[in-house]
C-alpha cells in the first residue's frame, strides 16, 4: 500500500539516488552524502520540512568518521525525515543549513561545534556556548577521557581522601 | 593624560545583566545592551548548569540512566524520565503493559500540571505580583505530595517510569488521591483566571511572536501554540495511549505574552481531563515488562538507532539514541525545548523590548535552564 512515506521516499530515492528505509509509521531514515545536503536540505524545506528538530553528531571512533544526523519535521504530513551524512574525523567541516532553518539551525550547530569540533562552513555565530575557557579537545568525542580529565584538574594524588581516584 | 582614556559613552547606553543572580532568572543569564528603556541587543548566556547528561550517558546502562534523566529538568523530571524510557523501549523492542502505559501517563500529566503551576508562579513574581508566586507553590505541593506517595521522592522520582514500564504500581487509595489532588487543582485554576488589571496591561500585547517567526527560531510546544499554531506531538504523533484520550489542544491567535499565559492555564484544564480518564480507564495487570522486572538485570541494547519525541510542558522533547549492541547507548541526544526557547527565541523578543517587560517576556517563555544546558 502507497502510504505519505513510501511516496516521500521513493520521491527522494529517484531525485537524488539516496538509499532509504522506513522504520516505521513517520520515521524516515535518509543516508546520503555531504554534496547533497544543500540540494536536499532546500528541497526538503520547500516541500514543507519547515521544523529542524535537531542536529547530533555520533562519533564513530574505530571507522574514524562522524555522522551528522539532521531530523528535520513536517507539520503538514507529520513525518520525521532523518538525513544522515558520514565525514572524516580529522578536521570535519560541513557547509552550514543556516541559510535554510536560519537561528534555529544555527545555535544546534553551535552547539556542535563547541562539543564536537565540526566546522561549519557559513555559520556566521560559532562562538562557544556552554563551557567557559576550555581549551582541550572537544569533550564529546569518544576519545577524550572525561575520567582523566577530572583526576588532572580536580583530585591531588597525594590528598588521602582523593587519592582512591588513580587506583 | 586626559586624551588618552577611552571615549565616554553616549550616558543613556549601558549593559546589564539579567541573571544568573538575579531572583527570578534561574541558572541562566541574558546580558542586555541597553539604550534608555529599550534593549538594543539580547545575547544569551547559557552554561550554568551543563553538566554533559549525553556524554554521561555514554558510561551508564539504561535502568541507571532512567535515574539520570530525572535530572534533565528540575521542574518536570517525570516526563523526562518518560522519553528515556520509551526510547530505550523502542530500541529493545519491549512490549509495556497496558497498565504501565497509563501510569506513564497519568503520571506525566500530573507533572505537566506542577510544571504549569510553577510557571503561573514564576510568571507572577516576574510581574510583580508576589501572592500568585506563593499560591502556585502551596497549591504544587498537593501534587508533590502525589509524587512522595507513588514514586517515593517528591520532586526527583529516582526513575520511577523506567525501560520496561514503571517501577512500582500505584499503592493503596492512590486513586482517591489523586482525584482529590485534582480537585485542588480545578480551584487553583479558578483562582489563576481571576481577573487582574495589572496582569493584562503587563502582559498584553508584549513580546509578539508572529507564527513565520516562531517556527524560523525553532519554538515548540506553549509558545508554538501560543502564536498560533495548531500542534501538539500528543496529536500529531501519539505516543503511549494519548490516541485513545480525549482532549483539545488550547491555540490562541495573539501571538503576545498574555496568549502564552492564557495557553499554560488552559493545558492545565486539559491534563486534568487527561488524567480523570486514564483513571477512570485504568485497566488491571502487571506494570512492568517481566524481563525486566529486577532493576540489576544487565541488559543488551540491540543495534539500532531511534528518534523519540515527546510533548513536554514546555514543548517538544526528542531523544536520539543510538546503540552498537553494547549494554550501554552508544550516543543518546537529547533536545529540550529550551534550547530553542532560550536562547534563539529569546535573544529575537527581548531586541527592542521595554526594559520593564524583560521579566514578562523571559517567563511567558516557560523557561527552565535544566534542559537547555543539559
Amino acid at each position: 500500500m502507497a502510504t505519505k512515506e513510501t511516496e516521500l521516499l521513493d520521491e527522494m530515492k529517484s531525485k537524488f539516488k539516496v538509499d532509504g528505509k522506513i522504520q516505521r509509521e513517520r520515521r524516515i531514515w535518509v543516508s546520503t552524502d555531504e554534496k547533497k545536503l544543500m540540494e536536499m536540505s532546500n528541497w526538503l524545506k520547500d516541500r514543507g520540512f519547515v521544523h529542524l528538530s535537531a542536529i547530533s553528531v555520533t562519533d564513530w571512533l574505530e571507522e574514524g568518521n562522524y555522522e551528522l544526523t539532521y531530523h528535520l519535521w513536517s507539520y503538514n504530513d507529520k513525518i520525521l525525515v532523518t538525513l544522515k551524512i558520514k565525514i572524516g574525523r580529522k578536521n570535519p567541516a560541513i557547509d552550514s543549513v543556516t541559510p535554510i532553518w536560519k537561528e534555529s539551525a544555527q545555535i544546534h550547530e553551535r552547539e556542535l561545534h563547541e562539543l564536537f569540533g565540526v566546522k561549519f562552513k557559513g555559520n556566521p555565530d560559532l562562538s562557544p556556548l556552554f563551557l567557559e575557557d576550555w581549551e582541550r579537545s572537544p569533550p564529546f568525542r569518544k576519545d577524550f577521557d572525561w575520567r582523566e580529565y577530572v583526576r588532572e584538574e580536580f583530585y591531588d594524588r597525594e590528598n588521602e581522601r582523593e587519592k582512591v581516584y588513580y587506583d | 593624560m586626559i586624551d588618552q582614556m577611552e571615549p565616554v559613552p553616549k550616558d543613556t547606553e549601558y549593559d546589564l545583566y539579567f541573571g544568573p543572580a538575579h531572583p527570578g532568572s534561574g541558572n541562566f543569564g541574558v546580558k542586555l545592551k541597553i539604550d534608555g528603556e529599550i534593549v538594543t541587543s539580547a545575547r544569551a548566556d547559557p552554561g550554568y548548569l551543563h553538566r554533559g547528561f549525553e556524554k554521561l550517558m555514554e558510561y551508564r546502562t539504561p535502568l541507571q540512566n532512567a535515574v539520570l534523566s530525572d535530572r534533565l529538568c528540575v521542574l518536570e523530571p517525570l516526563n523526562w524520565n518518560l522519553i528515556h524510557a520509551e526510547a530505550v523501549d523502542n530500541l529493545m523492542g519491549i512490549d509495556v503493559p497496558e497498565r504501565a502505559k497509563y501510569i506513564r501517563v497519568i503520571m506525566a500529566e500530573l507533572s505537566r500540571i506542577q510544571s504549569h503551576i510553577i510557571w503561573y508562579g514564576v510568571f507572577s513574581k516576574g510581574t510583580g505580583f508576589d501572592t500568585g508566586f506563593k499560591m502556585a507553590f502551596g497549591y504544587r505541593d498537593y501534587i508533590l505530595d502525589l509524587f512522595e506517595m507513588i514514586t517515593g521522592g517528591r520532586v526527583y522520582p529516582a526513575g520511577y517510569i523506567c525501560p520496561g514500564g514503571v517501577r512500582r504500581d500505584f499503592p493503596n487509595g492512590a486513586r482517591d488521591k489523586i482525584l482529590k489532588v485534582l480537585d485542588k487543582m480545578d480551584e487553583m485554576i479558578k483562582l489563576e483566571e481571576l481577573e487582574n488589571p495589572a496582569l493584562d496591561a503587563r502582559a498584553k500585547g508584549v513580546g509578539i511572536l508572529k507564527v513565520e517567526d516562531a517556527i524560523r527560531l525553532g519554538a515548540t510546544g506553549p509558545v508554538l501554540r501560543g502564536s498560533g499554531m495548531k500542534t501538539d506531538v500528543r496529536k500529531d504523533e501519539p505516543y503511549e495511549i494519548y490516541d485513545k484520550l480525549d482532549f483539545e489542544v488550547p491555540v490562541r491567535k495573539e501571538s503576545d505574552v498574555y496568549a502564552r499565559y492564557m495557553i499554560g492555564i488552559e493545558e492545565m484544564k486539559q491534563s486534568i481531563k487527561i488524567v480523570k480518564q486514564a483513571l477512570e480507564e485504568l485497566p488491571e495487570g502487571e506494570v512492568i515488562a517481566s524481563n525486566l522486572e529486577r532493576p540489576k538485570v544487565k541488559v543488551e541494547i540491540p543495534e539500532g538507532e531511534v528518534y523519540v519525541r515527546n510533548e513536554v510542558a514546555r514543548g517538544e522533547a526528542a531523544v536520539y539514541m543510538v546503540s552498537d549492541g553494547g549494554s550501554k547507548p552508544y550516543r543518546c541526544k537529547i533536545r529540550g525545548p529550551d534550547f530553542l526557547h532560550m536562547i534563539p527565541v529569546l535573544e529575537y523578543l527581548l531586541k527592542g523590548a521595554q526594559i520593564a517587560d524583560v521579566p514578562a517576556i523571559y517567563w511567558s517563555l516557560n523557561i527552565c535552564p535544566a534542559d537547555m544546558d543539559r
